[in-house]
């Protein structure tokens, strides 16, 4: 059982040590159930930090954050950075790492092992809730989760208001970590897939179908992409407005942008982007499911990520975010991958 | 500046213009934007037509051309050298395929001619954004290295050393010679193996421009052509060649006896011998793998008795690092695996042998003197039954190809056998006779004619023990009758394979295999002795199963084809090569991982690109998820908007 004070302990040691510039973990929210990110640089500050089951948030994205700011300075402090991390956010850590994108001296990293039970899904707890307004969630010793409404504390079997990820999760303890809160506990999974199933039982058409009216709902606000750690490039290839224009960028660097995908939301520009994306994750994408979570139009982008895993461990037993010093899955071959399906 | 393209449209005589309407093709390009002539013609490559192109490039002033024609393989060369004549920058050419990708593949005109539209549209698109190119130069290191001092190597390393460059001969085994020096008599004149290749071993060894490696193996190789770096092991022999004065006074004393490889086993030899009284270099050798122990407790009897103290025990492998600038690899055959032929009794019966044992057994300096003795009990075997394509030629269990040299050794075989043995039968088990060659058919004949061989032709279902005999059952298709053949001694062609560690040195050299595992040529009738890596050639049976005369001209066609490298200051290399945005590059290393010509680094967190070795492949572009590197006159932008082109955008 993870401990909060804990935590605490080792953030308030490492910022009055000096060892890290700040801490990113999690704080409550001024407003509703569901925690939030939490920057904290001073030693006072740490008594905000919280965990509990609402910590959903994958932290990790503000370490791309943190790169560019880092850059623009001039005279950056060259601290690490302190994390707070779960398995999942974890294994986006060693992605980076393995994409060179981060150096392991940058950070520092507080693993929070998530045991037995995860973090909350929002929206199965609102129904499970009937509309009653949760104040607290927390864990308890065993696999439940403890939550207080106005009608006082009651108990429920955690993997009825799991998040779904944390279903078939993986990696509930951390793959990475400087100092570690909680223990390793093995976590039965019947079928890491199991979520596929059903749209992988449907006809051609049908899939067809299901993901026109999922992806014609898109109006691309990339939120999905901004959320995304591994979305971590300087200008994203369906941008048509060139970010990554810098002083230098010569006049044929800029006479060599292609506009690949229109702006508009229309059904084949959508599909464009969304392929695009799962594409770019495939062998990437460590199912920490931010895009889904704070996707405004509800649409399940977690399959399309979900399905490309399967895929590339099926093919060639390959898993994102656990070895940093594997190559990565677009980059790699081995003699023993099949090519059957190269027609 | 404006720029201007002309574009032409070649008929290649009744080949495009057959199916495709090229009157119509260079009439609709004519209308596209930036192309100002165009014109069609019955053949763009002839005189009259490359003449067209220069007229054009000068009269309407174009600093772009697109031919529309056959495959670029064919003639971009031609046409770039075209243009450079006429004084434009040769990358200011593009080919459009309207032959082996249109005309060629389709029948319907007016589909064909729609395409033929599309494709030399979309090299208009691409040739308007090429960017003019030099090639890039680099310098040459004027030396050369050898794999595998077989005859094949071995003539390489002469002719390129008495074309007075320098040559690093490397053999794996600790004497060179390769099979050619097992060989008793060869096919077809019958000279006496040793005889002939014994000076040109010598030769090697004394000749000034060589330096010969023996017992060494190729470890590492980096490099492109002109500049290979090269890291060769070179394993401990355990004696000083140098100090060594071949008195045998050391296998007196050696306790240890094991099978004698150059005999295939048919003698023994000590842990310390030398591998024959011919090899070069002319030096005794310890064996650590049959030694009981390099330290004087072990035994040591060999060291007190080497009067000139050549014997040191604490010899150690060395690395040694050599530059070249072109390599050839003679890396030889061996034979078809022995556990494979189980139903034949090879391995199990001594008299049942293979053809390079039995080439022992002819050997004048041989185990048996040259005499023809059953290994069982040293009898003269006076029915002796030869049977070809032991694993060649069958697809289902073994080799799918043809050994090609069975058919003439076994001919040997069977008229040497009957020289010694006058009153005895040789029966030769065929599928067919594969006899071309000069002098090859005449010799086979001659083996028939003069010397009695009996050729069966048919297959061995079984050769087994019968009372000191061994039995033969096989069918004479000819007949169609079942035979059964008492023999004193079966002799069995077995198939040519690539020698063994072929895969791996394939490997370290990325040079590629064909199918049945032999060293790919880069084509398999215009550029035999070239691999598919520049700068790497090939010679003798690594390439492909063959006799001597066949491995020599290989060898000196490789040789010749190393000298046309050697013989340049400097080399040039296509500057299509890749290139970095390093305003995009997140450093990533996909791309390193990717590349197969190890042409790119990080460096500063950025890809970098080894434009020397880069082969403009494209792969890493293909990988990079942020569109950072591209590859030149072949960047996402043309090729987006030759998709355009092509979709009528
Ligand atoms: C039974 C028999 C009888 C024959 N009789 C005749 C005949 O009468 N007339 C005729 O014309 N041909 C004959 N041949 C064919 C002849 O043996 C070959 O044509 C010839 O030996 C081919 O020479 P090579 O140099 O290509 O290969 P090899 O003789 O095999 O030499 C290759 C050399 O490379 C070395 N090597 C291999 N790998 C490496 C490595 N990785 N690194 C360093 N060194 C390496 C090997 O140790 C070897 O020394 C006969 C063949 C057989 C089997
Ligand atoms: S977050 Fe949702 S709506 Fe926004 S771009 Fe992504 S999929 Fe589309
Ligand atoms: S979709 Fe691809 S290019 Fe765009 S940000 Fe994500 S990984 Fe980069
Ligand atoms: S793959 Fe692309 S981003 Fe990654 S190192 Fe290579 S060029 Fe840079
Ligand atoms: S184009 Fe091919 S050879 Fe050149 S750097 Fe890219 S992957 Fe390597």
């Amino acid at each position: 059982m993870v401990k909060v004070e804990d935590i605490k302990k080792e953030a308030k040691r490492i910022l009055k040590e000096g060892k890290v510039k700040y801490i990113i973990g999690y704080k409550k929210s001024t407003n509703g159930l569901m925690s939030v990110p939490a920057f904290i640089e001073s030693p006072e500050d740490v008594e905000n930090l919280i965990w509990d089951p609402t910590c959903v948030y994958n932290l990790t994205r503000f370490l791309v954050d943190e790169k560019r700011r880092k850059a623009r300075e001039k005279n950056p402090d060259e601290r690490p950075v302190g994390i707070v991390v779960k398995g999942c956010d974890s294994r986006a850590i060693i992605v980076l790492l393995q994409e060179k994108f981060i150096n392991r001296e940058n950070i520092y990293v507080l693993g929070i092992s998530c045991e037995t039970t995860g973090v909350l899904d929002e929206k199965k707890l609102l129904k499970k809730l009937n509309g009653k307004k949760a104040e607290k969630v927390e864990y308890d010793e065993k696999d439940n989760f403890i939550i207080t409404t106005l009608d006082g504390k009651s108990k429920v079997p955690a993997d009825e208001i799991l998040a779904e990820r944390c279903l078939e999760c993986r990696a509930n303890f951390p793959v990475i970590n400087d100092i570690l809160f909680g223990e390793k506990v093995d976590r039965k999974l019947d079928n890491r897939f199991k979520s596929l199933e059903k749209i992988e039982s449907l006809s051609k058409e049908k899939r067809w179908g299901f993901w026109k009216e999922q992806l014609d709902k898109c109006i691309r606000c990339y939120a999905c992409r901004s959320v995304c750690p591994m979305c971590y490039c300087d200008e994203c290839v369906v941008d048509t407005i060139n970010f990554a224009v810098t002083a230098d960028t010569t006049a044929e660097e800029k006479a060599q942008r292609i506009k690949w995908v229109e702006k508009s939301p229309t059904t084949s520009e959508n599909f464009v982007y969304h392929f695009v994306r799962a594409i770019h994750l495939a062998g990437r994408c460590i199912d920490c499911g931010e895009c889904e979570r704070v996707c405004p139009m509800d649409i399940p982008l977690r399959f399309l990520n979900k399905k490309m895993e399967k895929e590339a461990k099926e093919l060639f037993d390959y898993d994102a975010g656990f070895d940093p010093d594997q190559p990565s899955l677009v980059s790699c071959f081995k003699d023993e991958d099949p090519e059957d399906f190269i027609r | 500046m404006k720029k201007r393209t002309g574009v032409f449209v070649c008929h290649c005589g009744i080949n495009i213009a057959g199916t495709v309407d090229v009157k119509k093709v260079t009439e609709e390009l004519s209308k596209h934007p930036g192309v100002v002539h165009s014109e069609d013609y019955i053949y763009m490559c002839s005189d009259p037509g490359q003449n067209l192109i220069i007229d054009a490039i000068k009269e309407k002033n174009l600093d772009k051309v697109v031919v529309a024609c056959c495959s670029p393989t064919l003639h971009e060369t031609t046409f770039r050298n075209t243009i450079k004549s006429a004084g434009l920058n040769t990358f200011q050419c593009e080919i459009a395929n309207i032959r082996e990708q249109c005309s060629w593949v389709h029948k319907d005109m007016e589909k064909a001619t729609e395409k033929a539209i599309k494709i030399s549209k979309s090299t208009v698109e691409r040739v308007l954004r090429n960017e003019s190119l030099d090639p890039i130069s680099i310098p040459v290191t004027r030396r050369a290295l050898v794999i595998g001092g077989g005859i094949a190597g071995i003539q390489s390393a002469l002719d390129l050393a008495n074309s007075d460059f320098e040559v690093v001969l490397v053999e794996r085994s600790p004497s060179i010679g390769g099979h050619m020096i097992q060989l008793s008599e060869t096919f077809p004149t019958l000279d006496c193996s040793q005889c002939i290749l014994t000076p040109k071993m010598v030769e090697v060894s004394k000749h000034p421009n060589i330096k010969l490696m023996t017992f060494s193996e190729v470890q590492e190789i980096s490099g492109y052509i002109g500049n290979f770096k090269v890291k060769i092991l070179k394993k401990p022999t355990y004696v000083d060649p140098d100090k060594c004065t071949l008195c045998d006074e050391c296998t007196k004393v050696c306790p240890v006896v094991v099978p004698n490889e150059f005999d295939l086993g048919l003698t023994g030899r000590r842990a310390i011998y030398i591998p024959f009284p011919q090899a070069i270099p002319a030096t005794y050798i310890l064996d650590i793998n049959s030694c009981p122990g390099l330290l004087p407790i072990a035994c040591g009897k060999c060291a007190d008795v080497c009067e000139p103290n050549a014997i040191d025990f604490d010899m150690k492998p060395e690395i040694i690092e050599e530059e070249v600038g072109a390599i050839i690899v003679a890396s030889g055959y061996d034979q078809y695996d022995k556990e494979l032929m189980a139903e034949y009794g090879y391995g199990k019966y001594p008299d049942v042998l293979d053809g390079l044992q039995f080439e022992r057994l002819l050997s004048a300096s041989g185990p048996t003197m040259g005499k023809i003795l059953r290994p069982s009990d040293h009898k003269e075997p006076k029915e002796v039954v030869f049977i070809q394509c032991v694993g060649s030629r069958d697809p289902e269990l073994h080799c799918e190809y043809c050994s090609k040299i069975c058919c003439m050794y076994t001919a040997k075989h069977a008229m040497l056998y009957k020289h010694h043995v006058h009153d005895g039968q040789a029966y030769v088990f065929y599928i067919d006779i594969r006899s071309g060659g000069k002098g090859y058919e005449e010799f086979v004949q001659r083996a028939v004619e003069e010397d009695g061989v009996l050729y069966l032709r048919g297959k061995v279902s079984k050769v087994f023990e019968d009372k000191e005999k061994l039995k033969v059952w096989g069918i004479d298709t000819l007949i169609g009758k079942d035979i059964e053949i008492d023999a004193d001694m079966v002799v069995l062609a077995m198939a040519t394979r690539p020698s063994n560690g072929a895969e791996e040195l394939a490997r370290k050299l990325k040079i590629a295999l064909d199918k049945d595992g032999f060293l790919a040529e880069a084509h398999p009738k215009l550029r035999p002795v070239e691999s598919v890596t520049s700068g790497m050639f090939l010679a003798g049976a690594a390439q492909a199963p063959k006799d001597i005369p066949e491995a020599v001209a290989q060898a000196s066609g490789a040789a010749a084809k190393a000298i046309s490298i050697l013989c340049q200051e400097r080399l040039y290399h296509a500057p299509t090569v890749a290139n970095v945005n390093i305003n995009l590059c997140t450093g990533c290393g996909m791309c390193v991982d990717v590349c197969p010509y190890d042409a790119l680094s990080l460096k500063n967190g950025k890809a970098e690109v080894n434009e020397v070795l880069c082969e403009g492949c494209g792969t890493c572009s293909a990988t990079c998820l942020r569109a950072a590197i591209q590859v030149k006159n072949i960047t996402p932008l043309q090729v987006h908007e030759m998709i355009n082109a092509c979709l009528g955008g």
